[in-house]
């Protein structure tokens, strides 16, 4: 059972030191998404092969160090699963990594990355998929 | 005023703080409340809170046309409070006083009922950089429904108005013009009733947003210079779910009505009804008749202490703040310097988001806001997405100030 402090550790190590962190070259799909009135904003790329498996994934991003941090989780849950396993990701699997009491005043900053990405997969189902950051379009959350 | 008080009691921060009982709360064990965004909502004092309780454990009825005893105790209240309100922004009648749910209902109001009937396409109006988004989202509506020009004075880096832009924006022969009082992120005062000769002389009715002034200074509507002025009760001392907008009476008077329904009618048939008279015509439907009386006992909790004593202790607390916030390395405090300004402290900390300070602050009970502030636009032009804020009122002292200090260099340690 982690402690208060472990949690913290684990979400400035993320920050810090983001995995998959950059643009992807040749991206399937990308997704930005955010609340700009509150300086959080997460861009979310995505590779998949030809079963829709995720094979990369990465993020870029400005703002506060749950929301970065929550992204970089992301990138490393999604990468393996295919979109269908993407779309069925609950919120519990990036808060219990984060700890559920650390994040629980800023569950918005902690679910960005995951909405985004998830809105990122419907957005690939309607044909609406952008292949690069200018097209894709800021979701609000 | 509240009968027998002659002599006002030197301003005792001790004894304040004893009326607020949320102020001995602990945010946590052995973590006490440091509640530093009254500028969001202000706490609200027992007699305020004893006030509602009271009426609804012995006089609730509705108000108006009651014959019984208890709708005469309600409506006694509740146009008590009414009374008591006008003369404590010395309104030259309590008909000028129209109850509404907040500031931004308020605003609404005028936009609805004044500037519908009296704008039509191709005029004009003026609002500012500073506004809280209720001072300028009706009016975007507005000018979209309606065809009408939004003319925007600027902010200078230094957090005023540029006057010098707002002169010139004058000769466009604006028919309003729009401005907060105390700007809730900078907590700069504007000088309205310089700024409200000047916009008279040009044919330009003024509406202010006092939201951060009437709970903060003394305000006179006989010598400010606004033609509507609106606030909100939750922001000085009072209940959420009540607000005012006072304009001049003969303004009121014209003005057709905003919301339909009970109460503002003097007659209704089964296909017209005729509007009621100041100020019930503005007020349809059963109020919010426990939150007005709760605004009531605000007033004369606030006026019973004195707002030039407010003020002053505020003046105090943020001449403090903004010079203890300088000795903090990387902390930019945005708006005018002490003299110039109400207790309001929005800042950056650089290298540290907005959310991470207050977080980490609230791990010491340190209540801030971090965010937009509802002042987007204004967020925009001083080129930063999100500040922290901390703001003060009378139940803050300079001890406060100190541990949002040492709270600051905590947050710095961690994100070292």
């Amino acid at each position: 059972m982690q402690d208060r402090q472990e949690f913290i550790d684990f979400i400035l190590d993320h920050y810090e030191n983001p995995r998959h962190h950059g643009a992807l070259e040749n991206p399937d799909v990308v997704m930005r998404g955010g609340n700009p009135g509150c300086g959080d904003l997460v861009t979310l790329y995505l590779r998949l092969d030809e079963d829709e498996r995720v094979v990369d994934a990465s993020f870029e991003g400005d703002g506060c160090t749950i929301s970065q941090a929550a992204a970089s989780i992301v990138t490393e849950k999604v990468i393996g699963k295919t979109l269908a396993e993407v779309a069925a990701l609950g919120h519990e699997v990036v808060i219990d990594d984060m700890g559920r009491e650390v994040v629980s005043n800023r569950l918005r900053c902690a679910t960005l990355a995951l909405n985004t990405v998830q809105a990122a997969e419907k957005k690939y189902r309607a044909g609406q998929a952008a292949k690069s950051a200018s097209e894709a379009t800021v979701e609000n959350f | 005023m509240p009968v027998g008080m002659s002599t006002r009691m030197p301003f005792d921060a001790t004894r304040i703080r004893a009326d607020f009982p949320i102020l001995t709360r602990e945010v946590r064990p052995g973590v006490p409340l440091v509640y530093l965004d009254s500028t969001a909502t202000s706490q609200k004092p027992q007699a305020v809170i004893e006030a509602m309780g009271d009426y609804y454990r012995r006089s609730n009825a509705n108000v108006h046309r009651g014959i019984h005893t208890l709708a005469e105790e309600a409506t006694a209240l509740y146009e008590g409070a009414r009374e008591r309100i006008a003369r404590f922004v010395n309104a030259a009648s309590p008909k000028e006083i129209i109850f509404t749910r907040n500031a931004t209902e308020a605003i609404n109001l005028v936009a609805y009922s004044w500037a519908r009937a009296n704008l039509k396409a191709g005029d004009s109006l003026v609002y500012t950089e500073m506004e809280h988004h209720s001072n300028l989202v009706p009016w975007q509506m507005l000018a979209a429904e309606k065809d009408v020009i939004i003319h925007v004075i600027p902010v200078t880096d230094d957090g005023e108005l540029d006057l010098a832009v707002f002169e010139a924006l004058l000769e466009k022969a604006p028919r309003l013009v729009c401005m907060a009082h105390m700007s809730n992120v900078l907590g700069t005062i504007n000088p309205i009733p310089e700024i409200a000769a000047k916009a008279h002389a040009a044919g330009a009715l003024v509406l202010v947003d006092a939201a951060q002034s009437v709970p903060h200074l003394p305000v006179d509507v006989q010598t400010l210079g606004a033609d509507f002025l609106v606030f909100s009760g939750h922001k000085m001392c009072g209940p959420t779910g009540i607000g005012v907008l006072w304009a001049r009476q003969a303004l009121l008077e014209a003005m057709p009505p905003f919301l339909g329904g009970g109460d503002m009618i003097r007659r209704v048939t089964i296909r017209d009804f005729k509007p009621n008279t100041l100020p019930h015509k503005f007020e349809a439907g059963t109020p919010a008749i426990a939150e007005a009386i709760g605004l009531g006992a605000a007033v004369d909790y606030l006026f019973a202490i004195g707002m030039e004593a407010i003020k002053t202790h505020e003046r105090e607390i943020i001449t403090y703040a903004l010079e203890r916030l300088e000795e903090v390395p990387g902390v930019t405090v945005y708006g005018p310097p002490a003299e110039k300004k109400g207790g309001v402290a929005a800042f950056s900390l650089e290298g540290v988001h907005p959310h991470d300070v207050a977080q980490v602050l609230d791990r010491d009970g340190i209540a801030v806001r971090a965010g937009h502030h509802c002042a987007m636009p204004l967020h925009d032009r001083y080129n930063v997405p999100a500040t922290a804020r901390a703001s003060f009122y009378l139940y803050n002292t300079p001890g406060e100030v100190d541990k949002l200090v040492e709270g600051l260099y905590k947050v710095k340690k961690v994100f070292s």
